[in-house]
């Protein structure tokens, strides 16, 4: 019982100061971060979200999170100061798909509503800007919040030629050369999606313009949102963290926030009661297709991803690949377009040197062979070791 | 007087180990290829069924065993009070045998190579090559096993081995790898069953018996 007592007061300090931690970078951030342009309740009333639904979505982040409730007003007020924080928006070797996956939404909920209103001083799908305006655009958000604002990155960096496969505006910097110099000034760099993350689908095999993720080229700490695209929750939430505590969120040795990233799809998938039944989708449109049985044997790789897409779903809440029919492809995880191939097949159906070698044929040949040769072998010595016999 | 006697080869713990690690391999194999590529029970309802998760707790169970199973044998091979026995898995080492055995192998040559280790040359590669399968699988086998469980000692082993998983390129290929290493054991047993049944038809020694009774049949004195 003394125990017990003990730990819950241990508990309840470490909460006390991790919550007056809290209030007081709170309270430093609101004197420090530049003046907000619109204020985020009458935003939010414009846009038709209620305080109700505003309090539920406070809710629901401080338990993504992994917070207690009692750090719910807490991300409510990260919410408010939210687009406060000043972000650069890097675009290097991708197809712009997590930006499109973050800004575009069937109806606003609060998510998209905070990217709506971040304040990117520079984002090249974005901004109005062109040429040498948009140039020195950049300039000055690197001068005018050098060490304070954070640098977001969406594609890989190739290295090939110098990195000549990736030059971007008027003055031809190659993307090596931006990124360094942008990523040298900003308080933290986040990777969003998985050719940041882990190089993505540039670098899978053969890698023609060695292309590579931006912590290995420029040999930085990064955070890595990895997906195809990322959930926008998992971007937000790691704002409001770094918005909270002035610091990044802890994260995996993938450098994945473990609080989006810490569990496997598979054990948090609503599909998983059938595959401990054994209950399989043998092809599409079948009749366990038509009951939502596992995918499981339709080359869901739900098992090897670490990812909280069954838990927070994609566009506010409404599916997920495996909740639409189709099993999960791995996309969180590094170099998943050469590691989870076949996408439709389970990865024992995985060949080796292409073809239609998967493991199982080759070790059937191998054990084929062995046996043929035994059976030789033992004839042969049935001959050889006979006239000993006699002797 | 010279006969024929018996003489003590392997030790009880080692047959137990031995017949145990069959048991754990032969079960891990059958449920190794049902988890690979199940079939559908398609009957009854799902809340009445739960043959994936039986499978995989009995390939879990066994796969454990194997682990400990395998922990026993290299202190056995160490510390083993009747037959420490980590110098015979280098025979291969003497050459000249090496080739010696080869020869009789092949049936090129009907002199029989000395006998100067517990293993035969080839037999202690065979054998080491099986403790590097073993130290692989139960390697795989424990990242695949602990990335499911957030708490306990199957949690904090997962937490030492990531190192190895991300190495490996993540828990795809780990479970590939693992699934790779299933068909490298079973061609090791498909030949040492045969090579066991060879020894006991050429030299006449009861070497199959030897691995229940623990002991061989060979000229000398009796003990």
């Amino acid at each position: 019982m003394d125990g017990r007592s003990n730990y819950d007061e241990t508990i309840s300090r470490q909460y006390r100061e991790l919550i007056e931690h809290c209030k007081s970078h709170l309270e430093e951030m609101d004197d420090t971060l530049p003046e907000p342009v619109e204020d985020f309740q009458t935003l939010l009333q414009e846009r038709g979200i209620s305080r109700r639904s505003f309090l539920k979505w406070t809710s629901a982040t401080t338990a993504a999170l992994m917070l207690s409730p009692l750090f719910r007003p807490m991300v409510a007020k990260a919410a408010e100061q939210f687009s406060r924080l000043p972000v650069v928006w890097l675009h290097f070797a991708e197809c712009t798909g997590c930006s499109e996956a973050l800004l575009r939404s069937s109806y606003p909920n609060v998510d998209s509503i905070l990217l709506d209103t971040i304040s990117l001083e520079y984002h090249e799908t974005l901004m109005a800007a062109a040429g040498y305006q948009a140039e020195e655009n950049l300039e000055r958000a690197l001068h005018d919040f050098a060490g304070k604002f954070i640098c977001v990155i969406e594609g890989a960096l190739p290295k090939g030629m110098g990195g000549k496969y990736l030059t971007i505006g008027p003055k031809g910097k190659t993307g090596l050369e931006i990124a360094k110099e942008v990523t040298s000034k900003s308080a933290a760099v986040i990777c969003i999606g998985s050719c940041s993350s882990f190089g993505g689908v540039q670098a899978a095999k053969p890698n023609p313009t060695d292309a590579v993720s931006v912590g290995d080229a420029l040999g930085i700490t990064t955070v890595n949102l990895g997906g195809c695209p990322p959930n926008p929750a998992n971007f937000t939430g790691t704002l409001l963290h770094f918005l909270l505590f002035g610091a990044l969120p802890p994260l995996d040795s993938l450098g994945r926030p473990i609080w989006a990233y810490g569990k496997r799809i598979h054990d948090f998938c609503e599909r998983r009661p059938h595959y401990d039944a054994g209950e399989f989708v043998e092809e599409w449109g079948d009749r366990g297709a038509k009951k939502e049985w596992c995918l499981y044997k339709m080359g869901c790789k739900g098992p090897y991803t670490f990812a909280n897409c069954a838990k927070v779903r994609f566009n506010d809440g409404t599916s997920w690949p495996v909740m639409a029919g189709h099993g999960c492809m791995g996309c969180t995880e590094p170099g998943f377009w050469d590691t989870m191939a076949p996408y439709e097949k389970p990865i024992a159906d995985k060949t080796i040197g292409g073809g239609e070698k998967t493991v199982d044929k080759i070790g059937a040949v191998l054990t084929g062979v062995t046996v043929a040769g035994i059976a030789a072998h033992a004839g042969l010595s049935a001959i050889r070791h006979r006239e000993k016999d006699k002797e | 007087m010279e006969a024929i006697v018996p003489k003590k080869e392997w030790s009880a713990a080692m047959r137990i180990n031995h017949w145990a690690t069959a048991f754990a391999i032969v079960v891990l194999i059958v449920t190794g290829f049902y988890i690979a590529k199940p079939f559908t029970i398609g009957a009854g309802e799902t809340v009445d069924k739960f043959f994936m998760g039986s499978v995989r707790f009995w390939h879990i169970f066994c796969g454990v065993l194997l682990f400990f199973l395998f922990i026993w044998r290299i202190y056995m091979a160490f510390f083993s009070r009747f037959h420490a026995d980590w110098k015979d898995f280098f025979a291969w080492t003497d050459w000249k045998n090496f080739m010696k055995q080869i020869k009789f192998y092949l049936l090129i040559s009907n002199e029989k190579p000395e006998h100067n280790y517990l293993y035969g040359p080839l037999q202690a590669l065979a054998y080491m090559g099986l403790l590097f399968l073993l130290l692989l699988i139960n390697l795989t086998g424990l990242i695949l096993l602990g990335a499911g469980y957030d708490a306990g000692w199957t949690h904090l082993v997962y937490v030492a081995l990531k190192p190895f998983e991300t190495m490996m390129g993540g828990l795809a290929m780990v479970r590939w790898i693992h699934h790779i290493l299933t068909w490298c054991f079973i061609l090791f047993i498909v030949v040492h069953v045969y090579m066991a049944f060879w020894y006991d038809a050429v030299f006449k020694e009861g070497t199959i018996s030897s691995m229940i009774s623990g002991r061989v049949f060979r000229r000398g004195h009796n003990e």
